[in-house]
Order: C-alpha cells, then sequence, then structure tokens
C-alpha cells in the first residue's frame, strides 16, 4: 500500500501544530492517530490541525478526530481543525461532527 | 504431509541420460522430477543428497573436491527446504481462515437477515453488497403492528470483521427495544448510548432510521450523521436531498435527534444510501452526487427492486468491478 | 552420572563449536550426510537463540537409545528472561529475527521430537531428538 500521508509536528509553549499533507484512509490513519493522540493528552495544550493539504479522508479519518476530541476532553486540552477543503469540511458536516469538533472556517483552503 | 523419497534409479537414469548425450528429453524429466518433489514435499536437501549418490555411483572415483563441494551446496540449502515446509503450512493456515471468515460470513448473513416487506401501495427495492467479505454496511425493515414500516439503514466506520460486529450489536439493541419506543429520534439517541458505551472510541456508525406510516403516508425520520438520501416528487420530477442533521452514533454520551417528517404522494419515492454508492471512485475522481442522481433517475421507473439492482449493476461497472467501500441503496416508491 | 559433552554459549563464534560438536557425535552414531546437515542447522538455531536472547547458556549432547533405536539428543539450556508466551514463538511466521523458515518451529521440523519449558524470569530449556533411520 502506497502510504501516501506526511505530517509536521510543530511545538511551541502549549501549542502543537500539525500540517498534514495528503489522504486520511484507512491505511494513513493509524499514522495520524499515532501522532494526535500523545498531543491531546497534554494538560492544557492548545492543538490545532491544518487541513489545507489534506485532499481526501474518509470515515476512518473522522474516527481519530473523534477519539482525539474524547481524550482532549478527559485531558482538559484544546483541538481546532483550520483550513479545511470542501470535500473534507462536508464530511464534518454530514456527520455533525462540525457541532463538537471547533473547526476554524474563517481560513478556507484551496479547493 | 507425507514425505516421499525421490526415486534414485530414476535420477541416476536421467542424469546418466543427460551426460552422455545432452539430450534436452533428459532435462525434461528432470522438470518433471522436479514438479514432482515439491508435490511430496521432497526438500531441496534431498535432491542435492540423491544427486551426489548418483553421482557417485556413475563416477566411483569422483574428485574429492567435487564431492566435498556438493556437501557444502547441501548444507547451504538446508533453510531453503526449512522456508518451504513453513510456507506450505502458512498456506494452509491461510486457506483454514479464509474458510472460517466465509463461514462467519454466512452467520452474520442469517444473523442480520431481513424480510423485504409485501405492503399494498408501497414498491420497496433494497440492494447491499459488502467489499470484501464481511458487511459492515445494514438495513432492517420493521412491521409495526400499528400499520407503520421501521426503516434502519446503517453504516459502520471501516469495513470487514469488526464492522461486521459492531452491526450485530447494533441489531440486537434494535430488537430489544420496545414497540413503543420505536420512534425514530427515540432509537438513535437509544442505540448512540449503546455504541458510544460499547465500542473503541475512534469505532463509529452513521445511521439514518425512518418511519413510514401507511395510513397517512407520512415519513417521519431522523438521522445519525448518514449520508443523506433523496426524496422524488413526481409532480416536477425533481429530487431533494432529505434534510435530517443529526450527530454520528458513538461521538458523545448524550447526543439528541431532531425528527423531520414528509408527506408522500402517489408516485414519489424515497431513496436511501450509504457513501459507498456516493464515494464511488472512477478512477483518481468520485463520482458526483448529481451523477449518481442521473443514474437512479435513468432507472427510477423500474420496479423498485429491479430498479436499485440495475443502480448497483452500473457503478460495479463503473468501478472495475471491484467496490472499494460496501454498497446498500434502498428505493420505496408509493404507487400510483 | 556420566560426563555430557557440552559447550557453553558466550558468544557468537560458540555457535560453531556446538555444530562441530553436534555432528561429530552425529557421525559417531551413524547419520547421513542430510541428517547430519539438518542437526547441525537445529544446533545453530538453538545456539543462536540463546546468544541473542539469553546471553549465556550452554548445548549438550546425549546418545539415546529406545526400543533399540538410536537417537541423538541435544539439549540447550539457558538462565535468560525465558519466554513470555510459548505458543506465540512455536507459531509459523512469527519471527524476531530471521524470516521464514528460521527460529523454533525450525528446529521442530528438523528433529524428531521437541520439547520445550520455559518460565518468565528464569530461563528455558530445550530439547530435542533425532533418530538414526
Amino acid at each position: 500500500m502506497n502510504i501516501n500521508l506526511s505530517i509536521d509536528v510543530a511545538t511551541t509553549d502549549n501549542q502543537t501544530t500539525l500540517t498534514i499533507k495528503g489522504e486520511i484512509d484507512a491505511y494513513t490513519a493509524p499514522l495520524l492517530k499515532e501522532k494526535l493522540l500523545p498531543a491531546t493528552a497534554k494538560e492544557a495544550e492548545k492543538i490545532v490541525v491544518d487541513l489545507k493539504d489534506v485532499t481526501y479522508m474518509d470515515s476512518t479519518g473522522l474516527g481519530v478526530f473523534i477519539s482525539a476530541l474524547k481524550s482532549t476532553k478527559e485531558h482538559g486540552s484544546t483541538l481546532t481543525l483550520v483550513n479545511l477543503q470542501e470535500r473534507v469540511h462536508r464530511l464534518f458536516k454530514i456527520t455533525s461532527l462540525d457541532s463538537i469538533i471547533s473547526i476554524d472556517t474563517t481560513t478556507r483552503g484551496g479547493e | 504431509m507425507k514425505k516421499e523419497r525421490l526415486d534414485l534409479d530414476d535420477y541416476r537414469k536421467f542424469l546418466k541420460q543427460y551426460l552422455l548425450t545432452h539430450d534436452e528429453t533428459a532435462l525434461y524429466q528432470a522438470e518433471q522430477l522436479s514438479k514432482l518433489s515439491v508435490q511430496h514435499n521432497v526438500s531441496p536437501e534431498e535432491i542435492i543428497h540423491v544427486h551426489i549418490k548418483a553421482l557417485k555411483e556413475l563416477y566411483p572415483d569422483l574428485q574429492q573436491e567435487v564431492s566435498d563441494s556438493l556437501n557444502f551446496l547441501l548444507e547451504a540449502m538446508i533453510s531453503y527446504g526449512l522456508a518451504l515446509q513453513e510456507y506450505q503450512s502458512l498456506r494452509e493456515k491461510q486457506s483454514a481462515l479464509e474458510s472460517e471468515i466465509s463461514v462467519a460470513a454466512n452467520m452474520q448473513k442469517t444473523l442480520l437477515q431481513t424480510k423485504k416487506p409485501t405492503i399494498t401501495g408501497l414498491d420497496i427495492g433494497a440492494v447491499s453488497v459488502p467489499a470484501n467479505q464481511m458487511n459492515g454496511d445494514y438495513y432492517h425493515f420493521i412491521e409495526g403492528s400499528d400499520g407503520t414500516l421501521g426503516i434502519a439503514l446503517a453504516d459502520v466506520i471501516g469495513k470487514g470483521v469488526p464492522a461486521a460486529l459492531a452491526m450485530s450489536m447494533i441489531k440486537y439493541s434494535m430488537d430489544s427495544f420496545p414497540e413503543q419506543l420505536r420512534q425514530p429520534a427515540q432509537i438513535l439517541e437509544s442505540l448512540n448510548r449503546v455504541v458510544e458505551q460499547n465500542v473503541d472510541t475512534s469505532m463509529f456508525i452513521t445511521m439514518f432510521y425512518g418511519s413510514y406510516n401507511t395510513k397517512n403516508h407520512t415519513f417521519s425520520f431522523s438521522s445519525a450523521g448518514h449520508e443523506p438520501g433523496f426524496f422524488y416528487f413526481q409532480e416536477t420530477a425533481s429530487f431533494s436531498e432529505i434534510k435530517a442533521r443529526g450527530l454520528v452514533l458513538g461521538a458523545t454520551s448524550d447526543a439528541r435527534y431532531n425528527e423531520e417528517a414528509m408527506t408522500i404522494h402517489d408516485g414519489d419515492a424515497i431513496i436511501l444510501l450509504t457513501d459507498g454508492v456516493t464515494e464511488c471512485h472512477l478512477g483518481d475522481r468520485f463520482i458526483e452526487r448529481d451523477e449518481v442522481l442521473e443514474v437512479i433517475k435513468d432507472y427510477l421507473h423500474l420496479p423498485a427492486q429491479e430498479a436499485v439492482e440495475k443502480v448497483y449493476k452500473h457503478f460495479e461497472r463503473l468501478q472495475d468491478f471491484h467496490l472499494r467501500d460496501d454498497f446498500t441503496l434502498i428505493i420505496l416508491k408509493k404507487e400510483t | 552420572m556420566e560426563l555430557k559433552p557440552c559447550v557453553n554459549i558466550r558468544q557468537e563464534w560458540d555457535i560453531v563449536g556446538a555444530r562441530q560438536l553436534g555432528r561429530e557425535k552425529a557421525k559417531e552414531l551413524g547419520f547421513g550426510t542430510v541428517d547430519q546437515a539438518r542437526i547441525a542447522t537445529a544446533i545453530s538455531e538453538l545456539a543462536r537463540n540463546i546468544y541473542l536472547y539469553a546471553g549465556i547458556g550452554k548445548v549438550y549432547f546425549e546418545m539415546v537409545d529406545h526400543l533399540g533405536k538410536k537417537g541423538l539428543k541435544i539439549v540447550a539450556v539457558d538462565e535468560g528472561p525465558g519466554i513470555r508466551d510459548l505458543s506465540q514463538v512455536m507459531q509459523d511466521g512469527y519471527s524476531t529475527s530471521g524470516g521464514l523458515g528460521a527460529g523454533l518451529p525450525g528446529v521442530k521440523r528438523l528433529m524428531d521430537t521437541f520439547e520445550i519449558n520455559s518460565e518468565w524470569g528464569e530461563g528455558t530449556e530445550i530439547s530435542a531428538v533425532k533418530w538414526v533411520r
């Protein structure tokens, strides 16, 4: 399987920014989970996930964000998704996950 | 696994023939012996051993270095022999696993089977095809004693065995709800609690539940993050998306669901689907929802069961007969 | 008790010593070349396991006699960490080092009998017999 995903992690004081590039599906989701979950387990950490270069995501990807959200609630951290492409944003809307996961829509990713 | 010994006399005969004449026939015989050896689990080191013996019988004064070097080769082949045996045992294990999964898939079919109801004035068609052996999609019809028809359609994240296990959980929870509690929103709220408590944090389920009142022909429904289906209105020959927002099952413990309702007129249709339909790949792009509607529209005039099957066949062909995701499509038509 | 031929395993080259001693005993007992090679390979795997996972241990040999059948018994003993999940290491396809054909399932295939005892934290003892055909 061709693993078509790269994740760049930048950490500053109390903030972790993950910049993701590629496709999030059943094969690449474990990689995202591996990078995202440890950050959510830090108390009071602010986690920003930049999805500008994510061209495709399936339900496995949504599952990772649900489990990250549950972890933020447990550890008192926060999670924000930014720069979602239209197709990816639609997934969050259909599943109403945009009602429980904070999505910053002021900066919309390129179509 | 019975081990048979390579026939030394044959081997010697062919070897001699070859050494004397360089005859292609002898080489062909060697090939046959080689195939037979694989079939009978004769290991490479045994073949080399037979070779050494045959050679020594043909040339009793064989040079010591040649004989030693062949013994060296024999040692070097031992691990290949072992690897071959292990490979064969892994292959047997694999086929055992495959048959176990196919038994499980059949069991799942039996457990989750649903009878398509026959209701006067309603024409119902349903098709559900798994991408792999086990289906992560699920639909179910429930006929109430008061003349309502319940339709459940769910899609578990992921595919295969874990998805199928989660599906069985949904089916049995639903069976345990008393009839008076089978209102769409109520059902989703109860199922949400079941899913939230019982599955892995990254697992979730999308589900649509509709209740068709066969007396006044209203369709009330709720959705837990499920891919929206469509209404078809005959009067205007147009489609409209079934609008029902609600959170997927399993994301939070206290999700609430709205219930919407629509009156269905003669010739109208309700179209429900899972994202295996709208997420169909066409080469490296996805089929747009409008294109899906175009296809459905082409077949909608047919009896409902024939229509869903034609639509499925259409997308199966488009994807080169290789589904990436489970595919489920239900069409309900109110007959004129 | 008679003294058994024994090789201590401390470093990789001790594996060669164990093979050599084992092959001599196999020749004495009248094993053919193919079986000699199989016995040597089994010794290698057992000694290598000691070297890789326990660090220190020993391999010794016994001539055995059962109902007129002669055989060679290889015993590998170590006081290393032991094996936590025996059924897992005995499974085909499970290998931490070698890939297809390596490891304890390989030893089991090469020999006629195979026995393993291991306690987590207390070491491992493996014995295997090959009968002269």
